[in-house]
């Protein structure tokens, strides 16, 4: 059992704010994903929660106990770090009987917990092996098993995927995936991969500059992105946004015309995904461009055109062909779209 | 087989061959110089008409009826008890080693572990200390160790060369602690350590080198001194260097100066030995530093 309640929490240097006011209530067993470009705040909030970093205002409690004041050893907590952290001295089998040993735990079931973690991440055979010894995917495993053999109240990852090349931290992704199902802990993970974010979590939280953009289940934040900043940050390719000029319904900028939207008059950013947008055979599309650029994905044919500044990117058949500088028409009808306020970003439509 | 790129020309061999040889002639050959003439008389090493002699130890048959003779080595060690310096030297070098490196580790991982910006300063004003020459910092302790009764004995030299030496120690210690990622040490301490225990079992263990280069670099130090051990320690504590100094005699005592050549070949043999048993350690800890690994 661990919830964790997280009030009013701030942490600042100076001036310099590094998290603002997070409130946020973790429920049990839950997978949580901080997700953020770099110098966000997410891996300073887990480390506040790690007692990695001291909070400068605010509390954060776990199963209502207030932890402000504890050392990091005594929040039961464990943690995967970015580097693995591995301890290069010790072989695999005693970096993962390390919290074991420090803690005290009674010896006679080290050797069992040990084994059965490091078989939960398929490392049987490399327990008497050092660090310096093994690929990144195994070290990467190493420092997983050796957060599990605890069995913590509280799993925190530090972008744990982020040193693995792509292929390796698709596989492991899944197996993260199904170790926290197996295991069933209160889970706290920092990505800055949206896709990561998307796959593993129960509940996603989106932050920028230190400031919590939106919390909501990965389809909520993909569907209904709160503001320009999520909708540009979630799906790949990100949203498209495209600045104009919002009068009666209708939106309107250089070659492109949307009609039927539901939003008040002014300065507004239109947003759509580039696979819920397509190419209009007949030519009466809403945005009519030449094209910037023609990318085979294999699957699809990415299509981008250039609106102002902005780079439009659309999904179309994997047999669509055309050549670069051709007049494309793309079809956004009012209901694939989502309007934001130029301004603040602020998300306007329903 | 090495392959025929890898082959340098048979020139430029000879001429590296014969560079080294004569480098190490060159390094090499006052020790073996010393060595030699430690076993003769002083009338054949430091003979004045023919200095072949000191090669052939001519002087030295006539006068002990052998071409060489220890004679030396027994009147340093037993006659003028240099065995007593050594001890001294055992002593004063075992206790600044061990001072300086117990406070080097731990202040200079504090130091490395510090987000405040005095940890920058406290180590520039050390680097200042340690800038000046040793002597100079004499004419400030000497007149309160008189008064304090303290002066002549092994530990107010102790506590003088561990002053001197801290400020390099913290300094190759810090750098050092830099070079271990912080993560290990947060890691041992979610994995439960309190922040010692983290030191202790995570850090140290891989400071191995470090700390084994900042002690040897502290040992020489101690073991080198001149300045300082010959102003503070009377007769009786003297250690081995100000000792061989005494041998060479003053312009009211007559020295003996083969006595002199006997401590010094028995004072740097064990820096051989030291050495060659630490070579790895050093070079490792010394490029540990330099490159990140």
């Amino acid at each position: 059992m661990a919830e964790i309640q997280l009030r009013n929490v701030n942490k600042r240097w100076g001036s310099f704010v590094g998290v603002d006011n997070f409130n946020l209530t973790i429920a049990d067993k839950e997978f949580l994903v901080l997700l953020g470009p770099s110098g966000c705040g997410k891996t300073t909030t887990m480390r506040m929660i790690a007692g990695l970093e001291d909070i400068t205002e605010g509390e954060i409690a776990i199963d209502g106990k207030v932890i402000n004041n504890l050392d990091p050893k005594d929040r039961d907590v464990a943690m995967v770090f970015q580097s693995y952290a591995l301890y290069p001295n010790m072989n695999v089998y005693e970096n993962i009987r390390f919290p074991l040993r420090v803690r005290g735990v009674d010896a006679s079931t080290h050797d069992e917990r040990v084994r059965r973690a490091s078989r939960m991440v398929e490392l049987d055979d490399f327990l008497h092996r050092k660090p310096a010894e093994l690929s990144g995917g195994q070290r990467q495993r190493v420092a997983l098993a050796r957060a599990i053999v605890r069995e913590p109240n509280v799993f925190l990852m530090d972008e744990p995927l982020s040193n693995l090349d792509a292929k390796l931290r698709v596989s492991t992704r899944a197996q993260i995936k199904n170790l926290s199902h197996e295991l069933a802990v209160t889970t706290i993970y920092v990505t800055h991969d949206q896709i990561e974010a998307m796959t593993l979590a129960d509940r996603v939280v989106v932050m920028q500059k230190g400031i919590v953009q939106q919390v909501g289940s990965p389809t909520e934040i993909y569907d209904k992105p709160a503001n320009a900043f999520v909708a540009s940050f979630i799906g790949n390719p990100a949203m498209n946004l495209i600045d104009g000029e919002m009068r009666g319904g209708v939106f309107e900028t250089q070659r492109t015309r949307v009609e039927g939207l539901r939003a008040p008059d002014g300065k507004v950013t239109l947003g759509f995904r580039a696979e819920d947008a397509s190419i209009a055979e007949d030519g009466n599309g809403q945005i009519t461009a030449p094209i910037y650029t023609l990318e085979l994905l294999g699957d699809a044919t990415m299509v981008s055109v250039r609106i102002g500044q902005a780079l439009v990117a659309v999904k179309a058949d994997k047999s669509f062909r055309a050549e670069i500088d051709d007049t494309v028409s793309i079809s956004v009808p009012a209901d694939i779209c989502h309007v934001f306020d130029t301004d603040t970003g602020k998300r306007l439509s329903a | 087989m090495a392959s025929k790129a890898q082959k340098r020309p048979l020139a430029l061999q000879i001429v590296l061959f014969v560079t080294l040889v004569v480098w190490m002639i060159a390094a090499a050959f006052p020790f073996f110089w010393t060595l030699w003439g430690s076993f003769k008389v002083e009338a054949d090493f430091f003979s004045l008409n023919n200095w072949t002699n000191a090669l052939t130890g001519r002087m030295t048959e006539i006068e002990t009826g052998d071409t060489f003779t220890t004679q030396g080595y027994y009147g340093a060690w037993v006659q003028e008890e240099f065995w007593r310096a050594a001890w001294n030297s055992t002593l004063v070098c075992l206790f600044v080693v061990s001072i300086s490196l117990t406070f080097g580790t731990l202040g200079g991982y504090a130091l490395a572990r510090s987000t405040y910006r005095y940890a920058f300063w406290f180590l520039l004003i050390a680097l200042i200390f340690r800038a000046m020459p040793p002597i100079t910092l004499v004419s400030g302790y000497l007149p309160v160790f008189f008064d304090w009764n303290i002066w002549g004995y092994l530990p107010t030299a102790i506590i003088v060369l561990v002053a001197i030496n801290q400020p390099f120690t913290l300094w190759m210690l810090h750098s050092f602690f830099k070079n271990i990622p912080q993560d290990l040490d947060e890691s041992a301490m979610v994995d439960g350590c309190t922040r010692f225990q983290a030191f202790r079992y995570v850090i140290i263990p891989v400071m191995w080198p470090g700390v084994i280069t900042t002690g040897l670099f502290s040992f020489l130090l101690a073991y080198n001194d001149f300045a300082v051990t010959a102003m503070i320690l009377d007769k009786q504590n003297q250690t081995m260097v100000p000792k061989i100094a005494s041998f060479l005699g003053t312009t009211q005592t007559k020295g003996n100066v083969m006595f002199a050549v006997a401590a010094v070949v028995s004072t740097t043999a064990p820096l051989f030995l030291l050495i060659m048993f630490f070579q790895r350690q050093i070079v490792s800890g010394l490029t540990a530093g330099a490159v990140k690994g």
